[in-house]
C-alpha cells in the first residue's frame, strides 16, 4: 500500500537524543505511527515489524497506531531512521521534503537494525560506549 | 549546592529559570525543567576520551594528538565543511566562522535543515516579530502553525502563551485565545481552541486564502481549501482580525513542507495583513539551542547567516548551491568538521553515506550517529553545564549562560582556538 511520509520531533526521541546507542532512542526513532484502520489492512498490529520503501530506499521499522493520523499517512520522529528513505534532493533551498515523503510499507519479519548498524551500512564503524 | 535561574541549553526556548542542585562534578536534580531539560541536565552519558578510527578498530588518542591531527585534515582538503554551531555557544561559533575564512571553507549551521527557508523568507520582505516577553505580556490571540510545542518546546505554552498571566493577560488560560494549524492531530491541537487540520503541503494555499479573506476578498473562496472549510477559514480569520495583539508562531511544519520559503513568506505577508486591522507578531519556533545565535555570529562576520561559502576568499552565500545537504549530496566536500550538532541522524542517507567516504571529525560531548560515520571525535565540556558562554534565545534575546561547575573536559572554544592556531600557523 502506498502512504505519505511525515517525520517531526517527538519528546521520546528529543528525552534520547543525546544517548543514540541507547536502546529506548532506537525504540523513539525507529517507530513508525500509522491509522489503526490502515494497520489492519496491512494485516499489522502494534509492534510488528513493516519494510517502508521510497523511491531513495528502505528501511525495517516498528508500528505503533495513532489515532490523530488521517488514513494514508504515516508519521517517523526525525533521525537516522527516517533519513534513510527521505530524498536528499532540496529543490535549490538547502531544505530535504522531510514532510511529504511516498512510502509503500508491507509487513516483514526482518529485525529493525541498531543504530550503529544502520550507520554501518552507510560506511561507517559502529562505536559502542 | 543549588544554584538558582540556571539556563537550560536544549531548546530555543532557552529558559531562565531552572535550579540545579550539583555535588561535585554530578548533577543531582533539576527543578522547573522540562522533560528535556531534565535528561539534559541528569545525563551523564558522555565520550569519555577523544577517539580516532583505525581500520576497523577505534583508538583512545590525547586531545592534543586529535586536534593535530584534525588540523592537519582541514589543512590538507581542497574543500571543508564546517558544519553544525548549534550546540555550542557565540564565543566558540565566532572561532567557527574565521576558520572557515582561514581555511576557505563552506561553513553551514544546523539552520540549513531547520528555518533556513524562514531566513530566506526574512530577507525577501523582512521580519515584523517581538521578543517573547510581549508576547506574554500581551497577546490574547496565538497562533502554532506546523509547530507541536508540548513535544518540541515543552515550556514555551506555560513561560509564554496559553498557561502563562501576564501583564495585560491576568488570566491568560481564559484570555488567550489558541489556533493550532497542522497536517496531523497533537498534544498541542488537543488543547487549543481552534484546531485547523491542512492537507500535507496545502500551508501555502490556506495561507492564501486566510489572507484573502483578511483583505475582504472573500468572495472568492471555495467551499474547501486543502482540507480546511470555508467556514472555518472565516471563523478564524475572524479570532485574528479581532485580536488586540496576536502572535504566529511556525515551526518546521512550514519550513520543510513544499513551498518552503514561499510559505514563510506568505505567513509574513499574512501577518502584515492582519497588522492592517490589528497588532500581529510573527516568529520562527527555533529549535536546537544556539541555532539563532549561529545566525546572528555568521552574520555579523561575514554577512550571511548560513551557507557561507568562502572558496573564493570573500563570503558567498547560496542556499540550495553552498548548503550541506547539496554539497554533501553533491560528494564535493573532501573533509568535514562537525561541531555541536549530528548530521548523522539529520541529514538523509546520501548525507551520510558521504561523511562515512571522507574524513568526518566531530566536536560533541555525546556518542552519536555521526560518531559512527567518523575518523575523529573530540569529546568536550556541554554548553550551559560545564561551559558557560553567550546563546540567543529563538526571539533574538541574547542570554549568558554559567558553568555549574568544573569539570575535566576543555569546552568548544579552548579546542577550536588550539585548531584555529594550528591552521593560522600553518596558512601562515
Amino acid at each position: 500500500m502506498r502512504f505519505l511520509l511525515n517525520t517531526g520531533r517527538t519528546i521520546k526521541q528529543g528525552s534520547f537524543v543525546e544517548r543514540k546507542n541507547n536502546p529506548s532512542y532506537q525504540v523513539a526513532a525507529a517507530t513508525i505511527l500509522m491509522n489503526p484502520v490502515d494497520m489492519l489492512e496491512i494485516m499489522v498490529e502494534e509492534g510488528n515489524h513493516v519494510r517502508v520503501k521510497s523511491d531513495t530506499g528502505e528501511v525495517v521499522l516498528q508500528v505503533s497506531p495513532d489515532n490523530g493520523l488521517t488514513r494514508g499517512r504515516v508519521f517517523v520522529s526525525l533521525g537516522p531512521y527516517a533519513n534513510h528513505i527521505v530524498s536528499p534532493e532540496t529543490h535549490g533551498t538547502g531544505m530535504p521534503d522531510f514532510k511529504v515523503t511516498p512510502v509503500s510499507i508491507e509487513p516483514t519479519d526482518d529485525p529493525v537494525l541498531t543504530v550503529s548498524s544502520l550507520m554501518e551500512r552507510c560506511g561507517g564503524l559502529p562505536y559502542e560506549d | 549546592m543549588k544554584i538558582e535561574d540556571v539556563v537550560c541549553s536544549f531548546c530555543g526556548c532557552l529558559c531562565d529559570d531552572l535550579v540545579v542542585e550539583v555535588d561535585g562534578t554530578r548533577v543531582v536534580s533539576v527543578e522547573n525543567g522540562c522533560t528535556l531539560a531534565n535528561e539534559k541536565f541528569l545525563g551523564d552519558h558522555r565520550l569519555k576520551t577523544p577517539i580516532r578510527r583505525s581500520g576497523n578498530s577505534w583508538t583512545k588518542i590525547s586531545y592534543e594528538e586529535a586536534i593535530a591531527e584534525t588540523a592537519a585534515i582541514l589543512l590538507d582538503a581542497d574543500r571543508p565543511l564546517l558544519y553544525g554551531w548549534s550546540g555550542t555557544f557565540g564565543e566558540a561559533q565566532s572561532i567557527g566562522v574565521h576558520l572557515a575564512e582561514i581555511l576557505g571553507a563552506v561553513i553551514d549551521n544546523t539552520s540549513t535543515v531547520c528555518h533556513g527557508p524562514s531566513i530566506l523568507a526574512i530577507q525577501e520582505v523582512g521580519h515584523p516579530g517581538c521578543t517573547l516577553g510581549q508576547v506574554k505580556n500581551r497577546a490574547d490571540v496565538v497562533v502554532y502553525w506546523g509547530a507541536n510545542p508540548v513535544d518540541a518546546h515543552p515550556r514555551h505554552m506555560s513561560r509564554y502563551t496559553t498557561y502563562c498571566d501576564g501583564f495585560f493577560r491576568k488570566d491568560a488560560f481564559k484570555e488567550r485565545k489558541v489556533i493550532v494549524v497542522d497536517v496531523r492531530e497533537t498534544e498541542s491541537s488537543n488543547i487549543a481552541d481552534e484546531f485547523m487540520k491542512v492537507n500535507p503541503g496545502g500551508d501555502y494555499a490556506v495561507l492564501s486564502a486566510l489572507r484573502a479573506i483578511v483583505r475582504g476578498k472573500g468572495d472568492i473562496i471555495p467551499a474547501r481549501v486543502e482540507g480546511v472549510s470555508r467556514e472555518q477559514l472565516f471563523r478564524v480569520a475572524d479570532i485574528c482580525k479581532s485580536a488586540k495583539f496576536g502572535a504566529f508562531f511556525f515551526g518546521v511544519g512550514l519550513t520543510m513542507a513544499p513551498g518552503k520559503n514561499k510559505n514563510i513568506r506568505n505567513a509574513i505577508e499574512l501577518t502584515e495583513e492582519l497588522s492592517r486591522h490589528t497588532k500581529f507578531t510573527i516568529s520562527p519556533m527555533r529549535g536546537h539551542w544556539n541555532v539563532y545565535g549561529s545566525n546572528e555570529v555568521f552574520t555579523w562576520i561575514s554577512g550571511y547567516p548560513y551557507a557561507v561559502d568562502f572558496a573564493r576568499g570573500i563570503a558567498f552565500y547560496n542556499p540550495g548551491e553552498t548548503t550541506s545537504v547539496d554539497i554533501l549530496k553533491r560528494e564535493e566536500c573532501d573533509a568535514c568538521l562537525v561541531v555541536a550538532s549530528d548530521p548523522g541522524a539529520h541529514f538523509p542517507k546520501a548525507c551520510a553515506e558521504h561523511l562515512a567516504r571522507i574524513p568526518t571529525i566531530q566536536i560533541d560531548p555525546h556518542v552519536n550517529v555521526t560518531t559512527h560515520l567518523a575518523h575523529i571525535q573530540i569529546p568536550v565540556a556541554v554548553a550551559g553545564i560545564d561551559a558557560e558562554g553567550t546563546a540567543y534565545r529563538m526571539d533574538g534575546v541574547p542570554i549568558r549562560t554559567r558553568k555549574l561547575f568544573q569539570g575535566s573536559y576543555p569546552d568548544d572554544l579552548v579546542v577550536l582556538e588550539k585548531l584555529y592556531a594550528i591552521v593560522k600557523e600553518a596558512k601562515g
